[in-house]
């Protein structure tokens, strides 16, 4: 992987808020609060964590399911979406911040100064806010076709009243693919790709079994030949015996298509065997993020150590000695020493304040 | 681990289960047999569809209406559960084995608080005088229903051998099966008259005595409570000789909770006074799986199930629940059966493991034995289908092709031979039987046959034991320094 190259798609800042509720019962649920990472090319990024950490929302932002709140989205150097939380707030302090000058002011030449200076930050603001506005509303297919998901549940995410053909038509159909003739001949190439059959292509998802139908999903998702796929858990949902196909499948595309992938699950064994650089995520914020044997290795953040400590392998030698470590948010004191996301280590990063951070550089060291 | 002069909890011995459906009998469990020692935990593998809930849920007689128990036994002290009536039935789902389900939302009721559902069973249960007049008229009672119940089964039988039967067009068996099942019924038609009359003359006998014992005990308390009042004592303990005789009549509320209450802070609930008002919703996944947890130790059982207790759940907070699991066993010296099909979850409880494929256990033995010593292909090729923390992303896992047969057409011979890259000729045509690797080791394959060519483990499987053998041997010479 070269660091140097310009990242597939990058990160900077997103958060997405989900809102319920109206006046003394609104609610603000923070899913994804501030995460910035980058996704070089021809790599397999993985993001873990447990249920209700974000992860899936991070990969259904990015895939512009959702608007997001804040932060912007690069993909292929294009911004694709952008949140205009933090611009807003910009400009209600700036507001705020020129009254009280004013208040404090009885020049009348000196105030026009002032309320000019602060019109013209709050102006650039704006047509910030309308540009991004304009960026996560624009449907740019010929740059969102590079991007496709595969979701978890291969039963729930596949049309029962489509032939299989349609299905993996569907995205091809959206691009303007019109010729019938070229549509066929990509499917029946898709449905080979996967290690399924032409003759498959006339059938409905129910007539396939749970590994077959997440084939037809991945032959879907492949279709646009995209050069960047989300797999969010894409064999949580399967047999043991069944899952290992989808994962070599999986594997396949990245070594014989340089396809990167943004994968999202919560098995660590299979994270491990699968991706190059994992995410850990925690409430909404990336706790740490490392090369996976880095990561192994060398935990840093005490919810990593928590979670890896948590995976039963299949060693009874071994899980009879292992011995999980619990997790106590409450070890942070960030009262007045605020955490932020840092690089401990080339390609390293983990979330600290200052004290934390130095006390994790020295056990790297040790 | 000597298993071998240890007590037998439950017995299972040759388990057939059938679903009736429109396409026909689908042929779910077809002859399953194992034991369970007291104390230990026997964990039960395989894919969807293999059986594994199915034979559980036979073992606690909670089959759908459509499944039929075909042959076979599951002895549990001294009774047959496949034979004894619901009404005896009773007496033991719940109360000797408990059972804990997979999704730890949709078997708790939303709309009822987390208190009553733990308290409701004993309060059902609680009746006591009501029970005592089922004790009493024990006899009589259970001769009526099981001879029901032996009528039910004789028709169902007959049902499945007809349609058997029809399938294979031998019109003149059917007749005289027809002929047999008729004598057959007169007579047990008879014994069911028979024992409802002697029922009839027992009850009231029984209900009197109930009552006379009831009408002392109330005396009894009034004597106590006036002589306390010329005491003096203390409200309270009047207030207790009170309940103490409400807590002959049944189980109190005060009592549930009391219990409630112990179970849970036993299960690991913070704040078990607050949490008792609470709705499910109000609480996390695996909190949520300690309250169910909490529901079926109430009852005190000796044998505990497991199904898929912790697939709904985070990592973290699975081995949580593992841990909870493994300490309430060692506690209350408990058997569990234990269903899953993640075999690192295997591996940290099992004492045993029994790998199910398409109805039937392929191998069985201890869990150093299957992990460390597999014989038969489908636990090789379940062993080496998942990554593991060492392997590389250049290596590609094992995958089993194709999939499960399907249990309307039970195929012939071995099951697994569609699948099976080391099948031989033989295993088309005739199943192979169990063959013995070690006292506690059996494997159901005709690899193992004397005959049978020499066939090693995958590469990649063996690869990894000897890695982890490796790994076992350097951690034990540095224990020792």
């Amino acid at each position: 992987m070269n660091k140097n190259e310009q990242p597939i798609l990058s990160v900077r800042g997103l958060k997405q808020y989900f809102k319920s509720g109206f006046g003394r019962n609104k609610l603000i649920v923070k899913a994804v609060d501030d995460i910035s990472f980058d996704i070089y090319r021809g790599e397999v990024f993985s993001l873990v964590g447990e249920s209700g950490c974000g992860k899936t929302t991070t990969g259904r932002t990015i895939i512009k399911l959702y608007e997001p709140t804040d932060g912007e989205i690069f993909f292929l150097g294009r911004r694709i979406a952008a949140g205009t939380l933090s611009l807003k707030e910009e400009i209600k302090r700036i507001k705020a911040e020129t009254k009280e000058k004013l208040r404090a002011i009885t020049d009348e030449t000196e105030k026009a100064k002032i309320k000019e200076e602060s019109e013209k930050r709050i102006a650039e603001l704006k047509a910030e806010i309308e540009q991004r506005k304009i960026d996560t509303k624009r449907e740019d297919r010929e740059l969102m076709k590079k991007m496709q998901m595969i979701f978890q549940d291969p039963v729930a995410s596949l049309n029962p009243r489509m032939v299989v053909k349609e299905i993996i038509a569907e995205g091809l159909r959206i691009a303007g693919e019109k010729n019938d003739v070229v549509i066929t001949k990509r499917v029946n190439e898709m449905l080979n790709t996967v290690g399924l059959l032409p003759e498959h292509a006339t059938r409905y998802p129910h007539e396939f079994s749970g590994g077959q139908r997440q084939r037809i999903g991945v032959a879907r998702a492949l279709a646009t030949s995209p050069e960047f796929i989300i797999a969010d858990e894409p064999v949580s949902a399967l047999d043991v015996s069944i899952r290992a196909q989808v994962i070599n499948l999986l594997n396949d595309l990245r070594d014989n298509f340089g396809i990167t992938i943004l994968f999202v699950a919560h098995d660590l064994s299979l994270v491990k065997y699968f991706s190059d650089r994992i995410a850990v995520m925690y409430y909404g914020k990336i706790v740490e993020m490392a090369d996976k044997n880095e990561l192994f290795n060398n935990p840093l953040h005490p919810y990593t150590r928590s979670l890896l400590s948590a995976v039963p392998l299949p060693d009874p030698y071994y899980e009879r000695k292992r011995v999980r470590i619990p997790y106590n948010p409450s070890v942070h004191d960030y009262r007045v020493d605020k955490p932020s996301f840092r690089e401990i280590k080339p390609g390293h990063f983990v979330y600290a304040n200052d004290e934390e951070f130095e006390r994790y550089k020295k056990e790297l060291k040790d | 681990m000597n298993t071998t002069n240890r007590r037998v909890k439950l017995s299972v011995r040759d388990l057939t289960v059938s679903f009736r459906t429109i396409q026909g009998y689908v042929r779910a469990v077809r002859g399953v047999s194992f034991d369970l020692y007291e104390g230990e935990t026997l964990a039960i593998v395989g894919e969807s569809g293999s059986g594994k809930s199915v034979s559980s849920k036979a073992i606690m007689g909670i089959l759908e209406g459509n499944a039929i128990i075909e042959k076979g036994k599951i002895i549990y002290e001294n009774q047959d559960l496949t034979k004894i009536s619901e009404e005896n039935f009773h007496l033991i789902r719940g109360k000797k084995i408990g059972m804990i389900f997979q999704d730890p939302l949709s078997s708790l009721n939303p709309i009822m608080r987390i208190g009553k559902q733990i308290t409701e069973a004993m309060l059902i249960n609680g009746k006591h005088l009501k029970n005592r007049l089922k004790e009493l008229v024990h006899e009589p009672r259970m001769k009526y229903v099981n001879t029901i119940q032996e009528k039910k089964d004789l028709i169902n039988r007959y049902k499945i051998k007809i349609a058997d039967l029809k399938k294979e067009g031998k019109k003149e068996e059917i007749a005289e099966l027809k002929a047999q099942v008729k004598t057959q019924l007169i007579d047990i038609n008879q014994r069911i008259k028979e024992a409802k009359a002697e029922l009839k003359k027992q009850i009231p006998m029984a209900k009197k005595k109930i009552k006379d014992d009831w009408k002392n005990e109330k005396l009894k308390a009034k004597e106590d409570i006036k002589a306390l009042k010329e005491q003096g004592a203390p409200r309270q303990a009047i207030r207790d000789r009170k309940e103490q005789l409400r807590r002959y009549k049944c189980v109190t509320k005060k009592e549930a909770k009391e219990r409630a209450l112990k179970v849970m802070r036993e299960v690991g609930i913070p704040d078990p006074e607050k949490r008792f008002r609470q709705y499910p919703f109000q609480f996390s996944g695996g909190m949520r799986q300690r309250i169910v947890i909490a529901i079926a130790l109430t009852l005190d059982p000796d044998i505990l199930i497991c199904d898929e207790p912790t697939t709904a759940l985070d990592v973290t907070i699975q081995a949580q629940i593992l841990e909870l699991i493994n300490r309430i066993k060692a506690e209350r010296n408990l058997s569990v059966i234990f269903i899953t099909h993640d075999l690192g979850v295997v591996a940290n409880m099992a004492d045993r493991v029994a790998v199910m494929y398409a109805g039937k256990i392929v191998e069985i033995g201890t869990v150093e034995e299957i992990f460390y010593d597999p014989r038969h292909p489908y636990t090789w090729a379940l062993l080496s289908s998942m990554p593991d923390l060492d392997a590389d992303s250049k290596e590609r896992l094992l995958y089993i092709p194709g999939t499960p047969p399907n249990m309307l057409f039970p195929p012939k011979g071995d099951a697994f031979a569609e699948r099976n890259k080391y099948a031989m000729r033989i295993d088309f045509e005739l199943e192979p039987p169990f063959f013995k690797v070690t006292d506690t080791h059996y494997a159901a394959t005709w690899l193992l046959h004397p005959d049978a060519p020499k066939t090693e483990m995958p590469e990649i499987l063996k690869k990894r034991i000897a890695n982890m053998r490796n790994k076992h041997v350097l951690e034990e010479v540095k224990d020792n320094e």
